[in-house]
């Protein structure tokens, strides 16, 4: 079962100095070693993006595969080694953009995996345009006047669309944010992580600061039940306002919005996957039932 | 001279939502118990109700490998049936229809009138839906076939619903065969079950394509729908619990082809199919295949385009598109089986190919292949192995994976190309898998410099000259290339036609020799050559417009071709039409 540093590569994060990646990369290597993760049961996917080149900086088994589809990648791999833990990384412009139909679909599906959004609002790695969770008249290259659509709101999509846990963090709170990574990777179902991470070098809004003068934690609340899904929309719409709005009238709610336990998952559905799927093919499979019902 | 074998040509029409498939191949079946060899040809348009389709059936006492064009019964179950296929039938023909549709008075003099009351005789046995079962029961009536082989399959077929559905059906079949009978008692064509021949299944090639997945140990497919290759994925699903696959119909192609990706990343036998438009959606996830050296199988079963073209008709226009197909280069293998043999035979190669090689390989396919069915040799499962090439499922990392300080190394370079596939799970075994280049372990920022670049780009392609060592090599029919007038050179379900084409030419005295390319890449160019360079002239058969195969050729073999044979029309080539050009040319 790895440290947090054994978890660690040889190779230091390249990432910008003060990129919310750091805290989310701490984090996440704290929680695989609290939870004991055995190395050969954990498995990692990444997307395309500045959260993707993390895919270099953990000594796992991973795989890195194409802007956007990291969730079938992985659904993939969870659909056929049950004998697999599948923790997903990913960005806004590739989870929600990009990768938008697979998001829907994963989250409909109640596939057990751990699905991390590394949502800075921006496109990073491409330097620094609109993202589907850029804010509304925000200026970026790519949008000079200003973003005209109205954001991804990826909690709200989750809980409508049946999400069995769904949670938002912010990588400025680091052991916050660990606590929610280790509730999600326990979670039997799909988990949905949306994790603020301010962009340091292309978003000058939506920053560290921004928002620690505007995020509170769900669990403060009092009288919230993460059980009630309704509830749990209606808070997912209050995180969204006005682009210059001051700290006061724009509060952004982190923390376990919905859970359900005991949901029945996409495996659930699946009593064929009892073994990891490569052992069907350690010899030919007899197939003469199906030769001889075509008249053989 | 052998002996000419007793043939039957039938074409069932009717319109869409008639069910006329499902009768043609219960027909079909029917001979195929009694011993019989059938080829069947389904022409439907893209609809669910109204519309033209229409079901042809050949039936001979010999193996048959394709259509042909000439038809000697034809089965009207509407008006339009007769007015667009009558000119088909040979002298003599017999038309087979419902005096309730239209009078007798319309079928041309040259051909034999059959009336049989088709409704009302499906409507006394029970019900207006056995129309079907009263013009197949007058079908076997008029060629004196017993009627016991159908009753068969319609109990077969009717076996989960109530008893008296089958019954009330043969009843219905009997009715018409006796009408037929009175009607036409000395139809030419004659035909009676064959004792003792040898055991023939009925497969389409999308059937013949999920046998051999399966048979190879497959454990996932992935899929999006698509004519024509849908029905691999009912067929996949009906099987998924019988055999432990997990089957999955996903959001699009590109999800179906990422997933496979994963599976197969985790070592397990993963395919998909589709169209051509929805490998356009794969093609992305394809690539990565290739650069992270994943060993998938793909079939890409390929109708007219570009966009959604006919989506219910044939062509051969993908071949250069699948050769290609993803940016950057890799090496790939393209599979293109001619017929329902070796469309088994080939895509448990398929498997063992990917992992030997660990690279993605397509199965090349159209829907002249899917949708039709063909009697074929019973399957022989002890000719089918498994060989999973350099793949570590379990234990413990192999010493010579290892780095000088002890890690593994997915991607090290060796001399064939080919590295040590260890699995997630088994010890010591964190790797990346990487889309991105990368180094031997499989860092993408380490794989910036060029000379990592070079490197590992040179390894893969290596496995090109692995790839020439293990891929099926060309087929040859006909009369051998060295007495031959000519040589036939294509791919694909051309198959078929060239081979009765061939048939039909040496019943005329010309012997011509046959060559398919299996497999169309690595593109066996030194095979093709010689041919060319033996036979004294050469047709090039292909379903396209622009010549793709002869491109090929010219580029592989710098060799010209003499005559080429091109339809686009959506239709699969007829044997006819081949011999007719190699009368035009010799």
């Amino acid at each position: 079962m790895p440290t947090a540093a054994e978890l660690e590569q040889a190779m230091k994060p390249t990432w910008c100095p003060g990129c919310g990646n750091f805290g989310m990369y701490r984090a996440l290597k704290e929680a695989i070693e609290e939870l004991g993760l055995p190395a050969e049961e954990l498995m990692m996917v990444w997307g395309i993006g500045c959260h993707g080149n993390g895919a270099d900086f953990y000594n796992v088994q991973g795989f890195h595969g194409l802007h956007g589809r990291a969730l079938p990648v992985a659904t993939g791999l969870a659909l056929t080694r049950p004998d697999l833990k599948v923790i997903v990384e990913m960005g806004d412009g590739d989870g929600y953009g990009i990768g938008g139909n697979h998001f829907i679909h994963s989250v409909r599906r109640n596939i057990d995996m751990t699905a991390i959004f590394h949502n800075n609002q921006i496109y990073g790695l491409t330097t620094g345009q609109a993202s589907p969770t850029s804010e509304h008249f925000m200026k970026t290259p790519s949008t000079p006047g200003g973003v005209v659509e109205e954001p991804v709101n990826p909690v709200g999509v989750s809980v409508a669309q049946g999400a069995t846990f769904v949670a938002r963090a912010f990588a400025g709170d680091i052991p916050h944010l660990k606590e929610i990574y280790k509730r999600a990777i326990q979670h039997e179902g799909f988990a949905v992580v949306d994790v603020y991470q301010p962009c340091v070098t292309w978003n000058k809004i939506n920053t560290f600061s921004w928002f620690r003068d505007r995020v509170y934690k769900i669990e403060e609340l009092p009288d919230y039940d993460p059980t009630d899904r309704t509830k749990a929309f209606d808070l997912s719409m209050s995180t969204f306002h006005e682009l210059t709005c001051a700290p006061d009238e724009c509060k952004i709610p982190i923390g376990v919005f919905f859970e359900e336990q005991g949901s029945f998952t996409y495996q659930d559905g699946l009593p064929q996957l009892d073994r990891p799927m490569w052992k069907h093919a350690e010899k030919p499979r007899d197939i003469s039932a199906t030769i001889a019902a075509f008249g053989g | 001279m052998p002996e000419t074998p007793t043939e039957l040509r039938v074409r069932i029409g009717g319109e869409a939502g008639f069910g006329i498939k499902a009768a043609g191949q219960m027909l079909a079946r029917s001979f195929v118990d009694a011993g019989l060899e059938t080829f069947d040809l389904t022409e439907y348009p893209s609809l669910i109700r109204g519309g033209h389709n229409n079901y042809l059936l050949r039936v001979s006492t010999e193996p048959v490998y394709s259509h042909v064009e000439p038809v000697d019964v034809l089965i009207c179950l509407n008006h339009e049936t007769l007015e667009m296929h009558h000119m088909e039938l040979v002298d003599g023909g017999a038309v087979i229809f419902d005096p309730a549709d239209f009078p007798a008075t319309e079928i041309p003099s040259r051909l034999r009138a059959v009336p049989v009351p088709l409704t009302d005789m499906a409507r006394d046995a029970g019900g207006k839906i056995m129309r079907n079962t009263v013009a197949l029961g007058a079908l076997l009536g008029i060629v004196g076939f017993p009627l016991t082989f159908l009753g068969d399959s319609l109990r077969t077929q009717f076996a989960k619903k109530a008893p008296e559905i089958a019954e009330n059906n043969v009843k219905a079949a009997q009715a018409g065969c006796d009408a037929a009978v009175a009607a036409c008692p000395d139809f030419f064509v004659q035909l009676a079950p064959i004792e003792g021949a040898p055991k023939r299944i009925l497969v389409d090639g999308n059937e013949a394509l999920g046998m051999g997945a399966l048979a190879a140990g497959l454990g996932f497919y992935a899929a999006y729908p698509m004519t024509p290759a849908s029905s691999i994925l009912h067929f996949m699903a009906a099987h998924e619990r019988e055999y432990g696959v997990v089957v999955k119909h996903t959001e699009d192609e590109i999800a179906a082809m990422n997933m496979v990706v994963g599976a197969a990343f985790g070592g397990t036998r993963a395919m998909t199919a589709s169209a051509g438009g929805g490998f356009a959606l794969m093609v992305e996830a394809f690539g990565m295949a290739g650069v992270s050296e994943t060993a998938v199988v793909v079939g890409v079963l390929t109708r007219p385009g570009p966009a959604t073209g006919l989506p219910t008709w044939t062509e051969q226009s993908d071949l250069r598109y699948v050769i290609h197909a993803s940016q950057g280069e890799f090496p790939r293998v393209v599979l293109a089986p001619g017929d329902r043999e070796d469309a088994f035979e080939l895509t448990w190669k398929a498997f063992n190919l990917a992992d030997q090689l660990q690279t993605p390989v397509i199965i090349l396919g159209d829907s002249y292949l899917s949708d039709n069915r063909q009697s074929t040799p019973a399957y022989d499962l002890s000719k089918v192995s498994v060989d999973r090439g350099k793949l570590v499922a379990e234990g413990s990392v192999p010493a010579e994976a290892l780095s000088e300080d002890g890690r593994y190394l997915r991607y090290k370079l060796t001399d064939d190309g080919i590295s040590i596939r260890a699995l997630p799970g088994v010890k010591g075994a964190n790797q990346l898998g990487n889309s991105y280049e990368h180094d031997e372990y499989g860092f993408g920022s380490a794989g910036e410099p060029a000379p990592v670049r070079i490197s590992q780009n040179e390894k893969r392609m290596r496995k090109l000259d692995l790839a020439r060592t293990l891929v099926p090599p060309p087929a040859f029919f006909g009369a051998p290339p060295e007495e031959a007038d000519i040589g036939i050179l294509f791919f694909g379900t051309t198959k078929g036609p060239a081979r009765e084409a061939a048939r039909m030419l040496e019943r005329e005295g010309v012997k011509a020799a046959l060559m398919q390319v299996v497999t169309v890449f690595p593109f066996p160019a030194e095979e093709v050559a010689g041919f060319l360079q033996t036979v004294p002239n050469t047709l090039l058969v292909e379903g396209n417009f622009t010549g793709q195969l002869e491109g090929l050729v010219r580029q592989e073999c710098l060799l010209p071709v003499q005559y080429t044979l091109h339809r686009y029309d959506g239709r699969p080539f007829t044997p006819e039409q081949i011999v007719a050009r190699v009368k035009e040319v010799l």
